[in-house]
């Protein structure tokens, strides 16, 4: 219970940061603040929708998502004057935000894709280990022949 | 023509001989054609009894047993002891004297003690036992026992149905009882006992009659030749074959009837019926039935009545015969101290007046003795026709124990007639329904018994109903000879008990019968007798027995158990359980594997082939199928090399045996938990989904935290360059 209510700060407190960090991002860099909001917004929707344990969805999403949006900001940084105008005419560019919203595409194709192909290495190994063992037991039969199996026919029953 | 010398002539063998005989049989592969001319001096050995030995046949066959050459078509019947018959015989290695073969009946075991006592040894008054021998017998088809005797000079003293040369009665002394007492002396010394004294085993030892030897006592049990005239109160009763060993008492007594039959000519009470013979002997006493029927000679009445004397007490022994032939006067003795009851008691219509009568009219009359038994009609006679207050108390202990009898009230009823004749006969035979032998013959009677059809039954329902431990509570007094007897049948008892192999009346039989020949069907014919004979009558008979037989069986086992010197209760356990085959087999060659180590031979090719076939079992004592191949392969080598301990070290290497358990063990384990992890594996496919799903989701996470992360870096590095 005590685990519980500390982890429930704990996210209380990091969201509480997020929107602090929000707040002075909107009071001192107006622009990014504005590049990252929309560039972001399909993290958000992720991370508003997302219910899995450890919101890994929407930690992908975000992942993929803001390498999209990092070169945008990393543009406005270089520019000397840093106003809205230069931010919202660089999103609002259709290619930025295919960049930016199909990255964010991307990391939830990728959240897709990894369980099945996980699924698959570990089949895989599975039944690489199931035939390494029958061969050990036909080794162990060849070696020790009938008596063997009546042996273990004995101590099954 | 063959005159018949003994007085009871039995069925069996020896009439199948005489069949043969008459058949003209073949002669075997060491018989010899041509004993010629001196098979006919051989023949002339004229008795003083008046007879010629009779030669029958007359083809010259011999067989070489030994150092002696036997001459199977040459009879002598005069030498004929019971069922065993007599031929002419040479010894090879000795020119002077004459000698004859007794070729014992198979069917009934000789006597080993006495056998090793007076082979080679010469006892005045007894005949010359010069040799004895296991050999093929060809007129019988099988071995047997052959003894071979020096041909006594003179003839047999007393033929039955003929004349007999007259002793004088003051000779008799000199002539007939010294040299018998001094065997009888010899005899005793060593602590055994002759058992077949009688005026018809009498021959004179020299030509002028002036001494008499006294012939075979080895060939039959104790007592089974004996007449029942010549055999005690107690023993009479026995069936002959169950008659015991006795004691000196029974020889002595013998004696007596055989000064009295040499006194009046003939065998005393011989026109009487052995029923008359019992009843007389037991109504009126030994002596008093003897001078009853028969006119004795004065001279001899004094020897003949302290001999037959009834109380074995009061029986002449060595020192008042000595005093009797010094002429000095011998304690006058009460022939018949047996108690007469006031008033009878009636069994089956028949009135008896003494309890020993009334034990054997009990004995004859099983079914209906038991309403007076039970009753306490006999034990009111014991209490008031016979004022014998303390037999009659042991009596109304034997009823009352009836009334505790269980569910089988039939076998507690026989108990009690049993126990009622032993307190009535305390020192009489054991009967049991038709049953009747002494405790030192239960031996001899099982053996006969199961050789002449009757099987062992009798025998163990007298020993698992416990009948002779009653008999030995009733003996007064301690006597070391019955506390021997006491200690040897506690173990027969736990024998007869077991039923697996190795045990049951045949380990009883080779237990207390040291002359019993092995009665295994495959070796029966052998006539193995010592443990050292055993593997190769069982090699000879490997060629022709079929191969899925095992070489041990019932009888085999129990005789290894007996008479070999090792311990083998692990192997006879081993084969309590045929089921188990390897162990079952491993016992099997093992017994045999110890018998060759002990006694060879050392090459037993046919054995060791038939065992090789049947190692099959044996060989699964390994469990790797690599050693096995071994085994198997090395099998065939050893066989060929007749070596069973070679053979049986091959399947019992204990290290090799622990090692390949061992790895066994660890190989079960192994394949176990390979079982279980491919079961495992198998099963879990759901899990394996669920868990592919939550791996791949944090990976698919991290990687697109990873991919984020050089994505910044890259463009900071980009920017700072």
């Amino acid at each position: 219970m005590a685990r519980q209510s500390g982890s429930k700060k704990k996210s209380a407190f990091s969201g509480l940061s997020v929107v602090a960090s929000a707040v002075l991002l909107f009071m001192v860099a107006l622009p990014t603040f504005i590049t990252l909001a929309v560039g972001l917004l399909p993290s958000m929707v992720a991370f508003m929708f997302d219910r899995s344990q450890g919101r890994t969805m929407s930690r992908c999403i975000f992942g993929l998502n803001f390498s999209g949006v990092a070169p945008y900001i990393m543009e406005i940084w270089q520019q000397g004057a840093q106003t809205v105008g230069v931010a919202t005419q660089e999103i609002f560019q259709p290619v930025a935000l295919s960049i930016m919203y199909g990255a964010a595409g991307l990391g939830w194709l990728l959240y897709l894709a990894m369980p099945p192909i996980v699924a698959n290495v570990l089949n895989l190994s599975a039944q690489r280990r199931v035939s390494e063992l029958r061969k050990k037991q036909r080794g162990l039969i060849k070696t020790w022949g009938d008596s063997l199996i009546k042996e273990i026919d004995r101590s099954g029953s | 023509m063959e005159r018949v010398s003994s007085n009871k002539e039995k069925p069996g063998l020896m009439a199948q001989e005489a069949e043969m005989q008459k058949q003209d049989v073949s002669d075997g592969a060491d018989e010899q054609d041509g004993a010629g001319e001196k098979k006919d001096s051989r023949a002339q050995t004229p008795g003083l009894g008046g007879e010629e030995p009779v030669a029958s046949g007359g083809g010259g066959r011999s067989v070489e047993i030994g150092n002696f050459r036997v001459f199977s078509d040459l009879r002598l019947p005069e030498y004929d002891m019971g069922n065993c018959k007599a031929y002419a015989a040479d010894n090879l290695r000795r020119e002077e004297g004459g000698a004859f073969a007794l070729v014992t009946d198979p069917t009934v075991p000789t006597r080993q003690d006495l056998i090793r006592f007076l082979t080679g040894v010469h006892i005045g008054g007894q005949i010359d036992l010069l040799d004895h021998e296991i050999a093929h017998w060809p007129l019988l088809d099988r071995k047997t026992m052959v003894l071979f005797y020096e041909k006594p000079a003179g003839g047999r003293v007393l033929v039955p149905g003929e004349k007999q040369k007259k002793i004088d009665e003051h000779d008799f002394a000199k002539v007939v009882i010294e040299p018998l007492m001094h065997v009888l002396q010899a005899v005793a010394d060593k602590g055994l006992t002759h058992r077949n004294i009688r005026a018809d085993n009498l021959f004179f030892g020299d030509p002028m009659a002036e001494k008499v030897v006294v012939g075979d006592c080895c060939a039959a049990p104790a007592g089974f030749n004996q007449p029942l005239v010549y055999e005690t109160i107690s023993r009479m009763t026995a069936d002959p074959a169950g008659r015991g060993l006795g004691s000196v008492l029974d020889d002595l007594y013998a004696l007596g009837m055989t000064i009295a039959a040499l006194g009046i000519g003939h065998t005393p009470l011989e026109k009487l019926r052995e029923q008359d013979i019992i009843d007389v002997k037991l109504s009126k006493g030994s002596f008093q039935a003897v001078v009853m029927n028969e006119k004795l000679p004065l001279a001899l009445i004094e020897p003949v009545r302290g001999l037959l004397c009834d109380d074995s007490d009061e029986r002449w022994g060595f020192s008042e015969l000595h005093a009797w032939i010094d002429g000095r006067r011998a304690k006058p003795v009460q022939s018949n101290t047996e108690r007469r009851a006031a008033r009878s008691q009636n069994i089956s219509g028949k009135d008896y007046y003494t309890a020993r009568s009334l034990a054997q009219g009990i004995a004859k009359n099983w079914v209906n003795s038991l309403a007076p038994l039970r009753d306490g009609t006999v034990e009111i006679w014991l209490r008031r026709g016979l004022a014998d207050n303390d037999r009659a108390k042991h009596m109304s202990e034997a009823i009352r124990q009836l009334q505790w009898a269980g569910a089988d009230k039939r076998a507690a009823e026989d108990i009690l007639i049993a126990k009622s004749i032993i307190i009535l006969d305390p020192s009489g035979a054991i009967r049991f329904k038709g049953f009747s032998a002494m405790v030192d013959g239960l031996g001899s009677m099982l053996s006969y018994d199961v050789q002449h059809g009757r099987g062992p039954q009798r025998f163990a329902d007298v020993v698992v109903r416990d009948i002779p431990s009653f008999w030995f509570g009733r003996q007064g007094g301690y006597s070391p000879e019955v506390q021997k007897l006491q200690q040897a049948y506690k173990n027969l008892r736990y024998y007869i008990q077991q039923q697996s192999a190795g045990y049951g009346y045949e380990r009883c039989l080779y237990a207390i019968v040291r002359n019993q020949h092995c009665l295994s069907p495959m070796i029966e014919k052998d006539y193995v007798v010592d443990i050292t004979q055993l593997l190769p009558a069982l090699e000879k008979a490997a060629a022709d027995l079929p191969d899925d037989s095992w070489p041990v069986d019932r009888h085999i086992a129990a005789f290894i158990a007996t008479r070999l010197e090792d311990d083998v209760e692990a192997q006879l356990l081993a084969l309590q359980n045929p089921s188990d085959e390897v162990e079952y087999s491993r016992a099997i060659i093992s017994m045999l594997a110890l018998v060759q180590w002990r006694h060879g031979p050392d090459n037993l090719q046919n054995l060791s082939h038939w065992v090789a076939r049947l190692m099959e079992p044996a060989v699964k004592v390994f469990h790797s199928k690599a050693r096995r191949e071994r085994v198997e392969h090395e099998i065939p080598k050893l066989a060929k090399r007749g070596n069973l301990v070679e053979l049986y070290n091959l399947i019992n290497d204990e290290q090799e045996r622990r090692k390949d358990q061992t790895e066994f063990i660890t190989a079960v384990e192994e394949y176990s938990e390979a079982e279980s992890e491919v079961f495992d594996l198998e099963s879990s496919g759901p899990a394996r989904l669920e868990l592919a799903e939550k791996v791949g989701q944090q990976a698919a996470a991290f990687a697109s935290t990873m991919i984020a992360l050089l994505t910044v870096s890259a463009l900071f590095l980009m920017h700072i360059w």
